[in-house]
């Protein structure tokens, strides 16, 4: 499998550091690249924890034997924990947990034979430390914590890290004893992810917890892209595999580009106007023209619209999803059918969400004066997110070229597959549209008139507001809370229970939560015991003590 | 040599008549509808009319617009456009057959959608953002119901695009099932929903507090706001071509052969016009919904989608075994 191989004397004592690369590792390389360039423009480059996390995951992603990997691992989390305090000290300690928990898992994973409990224990790890749901609900508090290009680092490249470990794991050195409830797992886990997912994020109003939801979603996307892959693979369907898994990489590689981009966007706003929360922003694009511009080209992606970054992947995945519905057991033919239904509506809430960011956030009246008086992001950070959109211009338009370098990996992921080619062709699209586009503005041009007025806005009839009012009232208009409304009470309730709280805090992390204090009461009423009860303990014990062995002895 | 000249000749007919003819058809169902409520109406050119009278206006631009506000419109425009160019009209095997997978068509009115919502948020005023709102919230259903029945079609066909699919329905002897019927209903719930229409959105509702799709367009004037009319009447045209294309194929015809063009013409005209007249009667018998009665309705439309690929696994099974 190792062609290339590298040894390094760093390291553990008398085992030193393995490196290797291989098309697997060299793609994810190329998936952190960007983003890695991107954010280091930004002040994040003068931190020494940062550039620690950046050697991690490329560790991590490099490493020759498990030893390496999770030595990469270990630093990526331990350097993005120490990322993590300096901004909002609040998460840090459930972002120490998780990463401890993935940690904990992975640790035996990796030297365990191949077999079940060696993959549900990758799953658990892995699946912890990148969103996957049920292991979720930590996401959408940690990733908004540090500073933009930490968060877009974090969401991008750091979950990515652990999505490798799945694939490498799941693939290759578990790969001959995968059973196809590998995959189904993978499915089951990844569709929740996408539900709950979108529909945070279409809830939310912090911006950037509203992208670590989508974070999760599309973590959830890759998901079941693998997850069906790893099932038609065991189940012997190359083809259906190799179509799942060019779905979840090109996936992973647009989601690589767009989301770092977003989460440096907005970093810029909060840098702009102290705050993120959607509900104070509002008309930003006119002070921030370019950031704006660079903001719709990211949740253009985000809403996986075509002739964005984000619709070949989701094309591919919902084609591997359509194929798989057709043939198999009647009852994994339905649930691949809901599984079809949970796809479109987190399609809609998607696109929902994205233009929630740019309507309510960027188009609008100002809804503070913070916001009004919002200034262009500095440079740095436009020239990274223009990195980034120009990155996805290759991704939106030409998807079955990158399709053609990604046939080595799904090569060596699934050795006998074939790939189809691509039914969705961008550009003749984008020449249609840009076709009709033209018509249209001919056809004005030609028949219409030029004549424009600026006036006061309609605003059902409405007057003029007052001078001391230079927006308008900003109750009048939608906020963010405001427009994800109608969602929440036709599906969130629905989804979410009455006070749409995560299903994750809600099972998960609340039970842990009261576990905890549990726990912290017992130890103190024994710490708080007097001499006299101390005393007892220690008698009672001895009692006890005796008592077993007599018992033992005398039998 | 000869096929792809007539498929390109075939293409450009098809897309003078749908470019064309859209404006007309909302005519014949105002006009229908007027009738059936005991009104002369407006005559049937009044739609071609007004977008002439919306041309020559000043557009008023809102001072609290962006420099978006003009951009919106060609947008919405032009991915409905590039819609009406990928739906099989009066024929099948139009040189842009290939790029007409079902899921594009779906990712198209997704885009035409944001872009309307996001001018429904361009100005920042209150009936703008509840119009969004709401077209953001019926689209969840919508989106996610014609992505389930896209299974039924191509479990049926095994072909993902619209010209294969109502080619294999026109020539393969599906016949009529029980699958087909649900899909039907679910996929009229649907087209109700896209295309603005009585139960879900009124048309000719001039209420803001009811209004969705009209709600959205509350601060366009002039052209801008012709473009979105047009692109509206486009939609209407493009949905029903398609559920004609798959429901009722019967006579369309082939590009590569130039002799059944005629009948594909006669019978597409005679669709469209019954389906006018279909829609214009459903319209009187109906009450528009309150907004939030509208999921359920739509839920309904999920359902029998789920249900009508359900129905085909298990004739599948019974069938095979």
């Amino acid at each position: 499998m190792v062609n290339q191989y590298l040894a390094l004397s760093i390291g553990l004592p008398g085992h030193g550091l393995h490196l290797a690369y291989d098309p697997l590792a060299l793609l994810f390389l190329a998936i952190l690249t960007p983003q890695i360039i991107a954010t280091a423009l930004g002040p994040d480059r003068k931190s020494v924890a940062y550039w620690l996390f950046v050697a991690g995951m490329v560790l991590a992603v490099l490493a020759a034997e498990a030893f390496t990997l999770l030595l990469g691992f270990e630093l990526m989390s331990a350097a993005s924990w120490l990322l993590v305090l300096r901004g909002d000290r609040k998460p840090g300690t459930l972002y120490a947990g998780v990463a401890m928990f993935s940690g904990a898992c992975l640790l035996p994973a990796l030297f365990l034979p191949p077999g079940g409990i060696a993959f549900t224990l990758i799953l658990l790890g892995a699946g912890a430390k990148a969103g996957l749901a049920p292991l979720h609900a930590w996401l959408p508090r940690a990733h908004p914590a540090p500073s933009a290009g930490v968060s877009a680092l974090m969401s991008g490249g750091m979950v990515k890290v652990a999505l490798y470990i799945l694939i490498r794991y799941g693939f290759i050195v578990l790969g001959g004893a995968a059973q196809p409830w590998w995959g189904t797992a993978l499915i089951i886990a990844g569709s929740a992810s996408v539900l709950i997912g979108s529909l945070r994020a279409m809830l939310e109003v912090e911006l950037k917890t509203i992208l670590a939801c989508s974070t999760v979603e599309h973590v959830g996307l890759i998901a079941v892209g693998l997850g069906i892959a790893l099932r038609a693979k065991a189940l012997g369907d190359p083809s259906l595999a190799a179509l799942a898994l060019q779905g979840a990489l090109l996936c992973a590689i647009a989601h690589g580009l767009f989301k770092p981009l977003l989460f440096l966007g907005a970093g810029a706003v909060k840098h702009a106007t102290s705050t993120t929360s959607l509900d104070w922003l509002g008309g930003l694009i006119r002070g921030m023209p370019r950031l704006g511009g660079l903001m719709l080209a990211g949740c253009f992606g985000m809403a996986a619209l075509p002739l964005g970054p984000g619709f070949a992947p989701e094309f591919l995945l919902l084609h591997a999803v359509i194929n798989a519905a057709d043939t198999g057991e009647i009852i994994s033919r339905i649930g691949f059918t809901a599984l079809l239904a949970i796809l479109g509506l987190s399609a809609a809430l998607a696109l929902g969400a994205a233009v929630r960011i740019i309507g309510i956030g960027f188009l609008g009246r100002p809804r503070s004066l913070r916001a009004a008086a919002a200034e262009e992001a500095d440079k740095p950070v436009l020239l990274g997110m223009g990195l980034l959109a120009l990155l996805c211009l290759p991704v939106a338009l030409f998807p079955g070229l990158i399709l053609l370098f990604l046939n080595p990996v799904i090569n060596q992921l699934i050795p006998d597959a074939e790939q189809l080619p691509l039914g969705y062709a961008p550009a003749p699209l984008a020449f249609l549209l840009l076709l009709s586009a033209g018509a249209a503005y001919a056809v004005l041009k030609r028949f219409g008139t030029k004549a424009e007025r600026e006036v006061h806005a309609f605003n059902g009839g409405f007057g003029k507001p007052p001078a001391w009012l230079p927006f308008g009232d900003p109750i009048t208009q939608a906020t963010g809370t405001g427009f994800a409304e109608p969602i929440k009470r036709a599906l969130g309730v629905a989804i979410l229970g009455p006070k749409t709280i995560d299903p994750g805090e809600l099972y998960v992390l609340d039970p842990l939560r009261r576990l905890n204090v549990r726990f912290t009461r017992a130890a103190e009423r024994v710490r708080r015991a007097t001499i006299r009860q101390r005393l007892a303990f220690v008698f009672m014990a001895l009692v006890l003590f005796l008592a077993a062995l007599g018992f033992v002895q005398g039998t | 040599m000869l096929h792809a000249l007539l498929a390109v000749i075939a293409t450009l007919i098809h897309t003078a008549l749908m470019f064309g003819l859209a404006p007309l058809l909302i005519g014949i169902v105002t006009k229908a509808r007027a009738r059936l409520l005991g009104r002369t109406g407006p005559p049937f050119l009044q739609p071609y009319r007004d977008l002439a009278k919306l041309l020559r206006k000043t557009a008023l631009i809102p001072d609290t617009a962006t420099q978006f506000y003009k951009i919106w419109p060609y947008i919405t425009l032009s991915a409905t456009a590039v819609t009406a160019l990928l739906v099989p009209s009066f024929s099948f095997g139009l040189i842009t057959a290939p790029l007409s997978d079902f899921i594009t068509l779906i990712g198209l009115f997704a885009a035409a959608r944001g872009a309307t919502m996001l001018a429904g948020l361009e100005t920042g005023f209150g009936f703008g953002g509840a119009g969004a709102a709401r077209d953001a919230l019926f689209s969840l259903f919508t989106e996610a119901a014609l992505l389930v029945l896209v299974l039924t079609f191509v479990m049926l066909a095994h072909t993902p695009t619209v010209d294969g699919i109502g080619t294999q329905f026109r020539d393969g002897h599906i016949g009529l099932s029980v699958s087909l019927g649900f899909a039907f209903a679910a996929m009229l719930c649907v087209a109700l929903t896209e295309t603005g229409r009585i139960p879900v959105d009124n048309p000719a509702g001039h209420l803001e507090l009811g209004m969705v799709h009209e709600a959205m367009l509350l601060e366009y004037s002039g052209r801008y706001l012709a473009m979105f009319y047009y692109a509206a009447a486009l939609r209407l045209i493009i949905w029903m071509s398609l559920i004609s294309a798959i429901f009722l194929p019967f006579g369309l015809a082939n590009a590569a052969n130039m002799l059944s063009w005629p009948g594909g013409l006669v019978l597409w005209g005679l669709k469209l016009i019954i389906g006018a007249f279909t829609l214009a009667a459903f319209e009187v018998a109906t009450a528009k919904m309150r907004v939030f009665r509208v999921p359920e309705f739509l839920g309904v439309a999920l359902l029998l989608g789920i249900l009508s690929s359900v129905f085909l696994f298990v004739a599948t099974k019974l069938g095979g075994s």
